[in-house]
């Protein structure tokens, strides 16, 4: 079925492992990135998570996530490389603008953090299907009824992209306007978002009534459709991400 | 309306009111979707959130704000994980000025809006100062961040101009729109979400 995500079935290592032990380093790392703001440190997060990408072969897919947060990242420079409070030493300058050290220094910081965040979560959303995250997330103690929201928004969301160009082609063939000045474009939103909103408060009526004829709101114990699956190396993977993001603590406290 | 309403905080949900945080969810990535489609300088991706809140209450509208930047982190921006703290304080914010009657009428629901961008860039200002040194990524909130850090103004106090200029216009915009949208709505389809409503479970 057309689901709204980014996952790519490949097999790997990297896809193997249990969804929660990807959960806990992407909190790992990046709390690692605050607790040691070391440029040399966070690039070793870095790479290791770059590495991982690789590993689960799916560098590739992961560079159109990280051109969403491109202006992000030049905008994170170019700010604090001219402006930033503690700025000093001048590196160069164009015309009366000065370009600083100091706001490099504080700009590498916070791009490295970035492109740890988008990575390390790239690795758990490329190689993790929200199915198997969402059902592991339940055996831990999830509610059901949350784990029912998550997977129906990524069913819903493409169905209502369908419906939206047939709403766009019926409301220009009466003759609305999407094009021109910015008064036409405003007044031509109501009717896009009408009948899109309409249309699917109608179907939550609908779909309230199917799921509770299958027994959504009794409170009995809910079983599972798929056999659990084994995670090898599960509690030995987890205990070393731990041990590292302690060790850091160590260190943080200790120099 | 009746004494013996149930709080607004009842976190017993009806089925119906569950059923409406993803097609709130899916509102939201729509009104975004047609923004951009008709060049509007805002981002009107909270639609479905202001909505979820104003017909079901704080609770329900919390929930679809923190799950939509959930699954907008985990299918399209990774970066919009740390906002579902925002979009929560959002829906819970519209919710209950929605219970306590703040959605009469036009006047009402642009103050609704400005209180809930006020919130918004609240809370946003310490997630950016953690998180990207006091920037937005916004184009307009980062040139005002520039503006305000060259001119000594503090950097906390920068980054909250940052946000505020974000958040106030395109909020106030967010909850006419969703008002506009819910005086719209036929009654047999607003009463099946509240929390407060009288019919008998059996």
């Amino acid at each position: 079925m057309n689901t709204m995500t980014l996952y790519v079935e490949k097999d790997s290592p990297v896809h193997r492992l249990d969804p929660l032990v990807k959960l806990l380093y992407v909190v790992a790392s990046i709390a690692l990135t605050y607790i040691l703001p070391e440029p040399l440190f966070i690039a070793g997060v870095l790479f290791v998570t770059l590495l991982l990408l690789v590993i689960g072969k799916v560098f590739r897919n992961s560079l159109p996530i990280l051109t969403l947060s491109m202006f992000l990242i030049f905008s994170l420079v170019i700010v604090q490389g001219f402006f930033h409070p503690d700025n000093v030493t001048e590196l160069f300058s164009i015309g009366p603008l000065v370009f600083y050290e100091e706001g490099l220094y504080v700009a590498l910081v916070l791009v490295l953090r970035v492109l740890v965040m988008i990575g390390s979560f790239s690795v758990l959303i490329l190689t993790t299907s929200p199915d198997e995250m969402v059902e592991r997330l339940i055996k831990k103690g999830m509610s059901p009824r949350i784990g029912h929201v998550i997977l129906s928004v990524l069913q819903l969301i493409p169905q209502m992209r369908a419906t939206t160009s047939k709403i766009t082609d019926a409301q220009r063939s009466r003759g609305m306007e999407t094009e021109g000045s910015m008064l036409t474009r405003i007044k031509a939103f109501f009717p896009l978002m009408g009948p899109v909103v309409l249309n699917s408060l109608n179907e939550t009526k609908e779909r309230s009534i199917a799921l509770e004829m299958r027994g959504f709101g009794s409170s009995t114990k809910k079983t599972f459709l798929n056999e659990e699956k084994q995670y090898p190396y599960n509690k030995l993977l987890a205990g070393i991400i731990i041990g590292i993001v302690i060790l850091g603590i160590v260190w943080r406290v200790m120099a | 309306m009746n004494n013996n309403k149930k709080s607004m905080w009842s976190l017993k949900l009806s089925t119906a009111a569950i059923v409406l945080i993803p097609a709130a969810i899916g509102i939201n990535y729509i009104g975004k979707l047609f923004a951009s489609l008709l060049r509007l300088p805002l981002w009107l991706d909270s639609i479905g959130t202001v909505l979820a809140a104003m017909l079901a209450g704080p609770v329900i509208g919390a929930a679809a704000g923190v799950i939509n930047n959930l699954i907008y982190g985990i299918t399209v921006s990774p970066v919009s994980t740390i906002y579902a703290i925002t979009s929560g304080a959002i829906g819970i914010t519209v919710g209950v000025m929605a219970y306590k009657g703040w959605i009469a009428n036009v006047k009402k629901a642009t103050i609704v809006g400005l209180v809930t961008g006020l919130v918004a860039a609240i809370i946003s200002t310490p997630l950016n100062m953690i998180f990207w040194g006091g920037q937005t990524g916004n184009i307009w909130g980062d040139a005002f961040y520039t503006f305000l850090i060259s001119n000594d103004v503090p950097q906390w106090l920068a980054s909250f101009g940052d946000s505020i200029v974000v958040d106030v216009p395109d909020k106030v915009v967010t909850v006419l729109i969703s008002y506009f949208i819910f005086k719209g709505l036929p009654k047999s389809l607003t009463n099946i979400y509240r929390q407060d409503s009288e019919i008998e479970e059996l």
